[in-house]
């Protein structure tokens, strides 16, 4: 009995292992590239500091949400998604502390106020990938039942409700457009970018999405049949999409200050480059999603 | 709830990362002064040293104030055999409390002392 219990200790703590390691490759699929990007180097001490505390109590509402969604572990319980939240958020400060130090960009040299900065700024994308890294990198083999069970929460049936949709591609849209929302490029594009092309930038966002989603065929894609409610028509959904992602652009450039002492129509020049990147982010978000029935039907 | 030793330990770390992370931030936010940047910089004469075209002397650049400085400029100004000299540096980025180190360079070893000014910064 003994050594019965020894074992089935020693069995649970390889399965934790396992899913830390799963978490650190989740964090760190989606963690490199801006690990890599010096505008999140500079940012660390560029923020005020309480800026970046909001920044991180986002961070982590996003986080439950992805964790709800996936996770890296599967119980569902609302104590478990908190913990598991935390839990999520003090792996991707490790592991963006690890990758930090590894890639010099934090030494003996650097002050403690500049260290801490890129630690919590770099660990919001590391912390979206460690939640994200349960559904997207679980093998299905390992637990064919948790396996099932991914994705339930929003993929009953007939895909995910119209609403759960929405908040997917907002998701989605902010892991996409995460990675290009602290450079330079956003700011440049949108200041310099005359009216006529904004305009123009609009229907044609607007029209890959639709496309993407609604008649490319990609697996996870949706008929044109319209459902019951306003937002379950093919139009009004990617409508619907759009206003998410150019919300979440505009989210994202405030976080990196872009919009401080910006023009009204420098804002908008902005939002609406950065929102080609979120709304392409959100399609493929709903894809992943939104067929979700489908896909298992399939498999 | 928690299966073993493991899930413990990260639950911990965790929970002590993000207050440490999160603690300090908050401090260092409502303690902050909104200092502007200070720069500071320290010659290191010792460390000089010649080459081919000329000589180099190292320097370390700190900030004391709260706020960093961007593209800071700096001008060191020496008498090389005879003739005055300025030697000129940009910093891109010095963030409060950090260390850059930096080279001024001349075209032979300065006689006498060396003098540094700030040029200009932007605030970011």
């Amino acid at each position: 009995m003994v050594s019965e219990a020894a074992e089935s200790r020693s069995e649970s703590v390889a399965t934790t292992v396992r899913d830390l390691v799963r978490a650190t490759g989740g964090g760190l699929l989606v963690g490199l590239p801006l690990l890599f990007t010096l505008e999140m180097w500079a940012h660390s001490f560029l923020l005020p500091s309480l800026k970046i505390v909001v920044l991180i109590g986002v961070a982590f509402v996003v986080v439950v949400g992805y964790t709800a969604v996936s996770g890296f572990r599967r119980e569902r319980s609302w104590i478990e998604l908190l913990i598991d939240s935390v839990e999520t958020m003090g792996i991707a400060a490790v592991v963006a502390t690890v990758a930090l130090l590894l890639l010099g960009r934090v030494g003996l040299e650097t002050g403690l106020r500049d260290a801490v900065g890129k630690i919590a700024l770099e660990m919001i994308p590391v912390a979206f990938g460690v939640s994200l890294a349960g559904t997207q990198l679980a093998s299905p083999e390992d637990d064919p039942e948790d396996a099932a069970d991914q994705g339930s929460t929003v993929a009953d049936g007939n895909g995910a409700g119209t609403f759960a949709r929405l908040f997917i591609a907002a998701g989605a849209a902010l892991l996409f457009a995460l990675n290009i929302a602290p450079t330079e490029e956003p700011m440049l594009l949108g200041v310099e970018a005359a009216w006529w092309l904004l305009l123009l930038v609009i229907p044609a966002t607007l029209a890959v999405t639709f496309a993407v989603v609604f008649y490319a065929d990609f697996r996870g894609g949706r008929s044109l049949e319209s459902g019951d409610g306003p937002l379950d028509r093919p139009l009004t959904e990617t409508l619907a999409a759009y206003a998410v992602s150019l919300l979440v652009s505009l989210l994202l450039l405030w976080s990196f200050g872009r919009t401080d002492g910006a023009s009204w129509s420098a804002i908008v020049g902005q939002t609406i480059m950065l929102a080609v990147v979120a709304s392409f982010g959100a399609a493929v978000g709903r894809l992943l999603i939104g067929g979700g029935g489908q896909q298992q039907e399939a498999s | 709830m928690r299966q073993n030793w493991l899930e413990w330990v990260v639950l911990g770390v965790s929970l002590a990362a993000i207050a440490g992370l999160v603690g300090f931030l908050v401090v260092d936010g409502l303690t902050d002064a909104g200092r502007p940047p200070k720069p500071v910089i320290t010659l290191q004469t010792d460390a000089a040293y010649g080459v081919s075209e000329g000589w180099i002397l190292p320097a370390m650049a700190t900030n004391e104030g709260d706020e960093a400085a961007e593209a800071l400029a700096l001008r060191a100004t020496a008498t090389v055999d005879g003739v005055e000299e300025e030697s000129e540096v940009t910093i891109d980025y010095l963030p409060a409390g950090t260390d850059v180190e930096f080279s001024f360079g001349f075209s032979g070893r300065p006689e006498g002392a060396v003098t540094v000014s700030i040029v200009g910064f932007r605030l970011p």
